[in-house]
């Protein structure tokens, strides 16, 4: 038997041979170990509306891009995704914690090479806690938020501890808030 | 509570909008993210917003890195040859050195031999 009602949203039901699911929704905690097993393409990849526009957003605008290097990346994404998140949860496992936080996600990037996203994305977490407890919308762009980042002490005593974290396990360099001027 | 009303109305934001505040849905990032282990079963609330922004730094980064290897062959199109490039020439990019280079099998680094023939002419 085959869940017809769902055939839209439920592929995994054929597969996983589960007919009684009643929504793809419910698969989320389901065992489905190999990625390329057949699992639906909507939940192994981000949509690739978004990786496009992120892309050409990255180039200049005479750049051009090829579907078959969109398809790429949008597998790389996902990948990245799972490795990162692969090594997060090791660390919970190790120190005997449940739930992969924001932390842990930093940590790992920061472990595996990324430690030049750590700035951004604290910066980028900052102003959604900042929007979170003031309660406002962050529809805007909130410069004047990046500002206070650094210098609010009370905002959050945990990014205080974030960078003493890293200080200790990345590589001793220094973040510096300018590394796009790298690239 | 009003953290969990502000956190869905970002949710839908992000979902529907293009100029909500993230760029990438919250809900199939936690579903990528479950999917990496056996052992991933509780993630935090901001662990999916954390990675929507750390995903567009990936891509950004991984298209300008790739846009360097269509330049030097001359080109103004990315091609996933491209992106396999950049890949192989850049280290913390290694964990993505099978994927790339299963979907371009055969095609050992084109953009080299372009180069080379872009210079002789």
């Amino acid at each position: 038997m085959r869940c017809v009602f769902f055939n839209d949203q439920c592929l995994d039901c054929e597969m996983a041979d589960n007919p009684t699911s009643p929504a793809a929704g419910s698969h989320d905690s389901g065992g489905e170990q190999s990625p390329r097993s057949g699992v639906r393409e909507q939940d192994r990849y981000l949509p690739i509306a978004n990786i496009s526009r992120i892309m050409k957003k990255a180039l200049p605008a005479n750049g051009k891009i090829a579907k078959d290097a969109k398809d790429t990346v949008q597998e790389c994404v996902s990948e990245f995704i799972s490795f990162v998140t692969s090594e997060a949860s090791d660390k919970c496992q190790k120190e005997k914690r449940k739930t992969i936080n924001g932390d842990d996600l930093l940590w790992a990037m920061a472990t595996l090479g990324f430690e030049d996203y750590i700035e951004p994305l604290k910066v980028y977490l900052a102003r959604y806690r900042e929007g979170d407890v003031k309660g406002s919308a962050r529809g805007g762009d909130g410069s004047s938020k990046r500002d206070a980042v650094g210098g609010l002490p009370g905002q959050n005593a945990q990014f205080a501890l974030q960078g003493s974290i890293y200080e200790s396990t990345s590589t001793g360099t220094a973040y510096d808030p300018n590394f796009h001027a790298r690239q | 509570m009003r953290q969990a009303g502000t956190y869905s109305g970002l949710l839908s934001g992000g979902l529907s909008g293009r100029t909500g505040p993230h760029s990438l849905p919250l809900a199939r990032i936690k579903k990528i993210m479950k999917k990496s282990g056996d052992d991933v079963k509780m993630i935090s609330g901001e662990a999916p917003i954390l990675f929507s922004k750390a995903c567009e730094l990936f891509i950004e980064e991984l298209t300008q890195r790739s846009w360097m290897m269509t330049i030097q062959g001359k080109r103004r199109t990315l091609h996933k040859e491209d992106v396999a490039s950049a890949v192989m020439a850049t280290d913390i990019l290694d964990f993505l050195v099978n994927l790339v280079s299963n979907s371009s099998h055969s095609m050992d680094n084109p953009v080299e031999v372009e180069t080379i023939a872009t210079s002789k002419s």
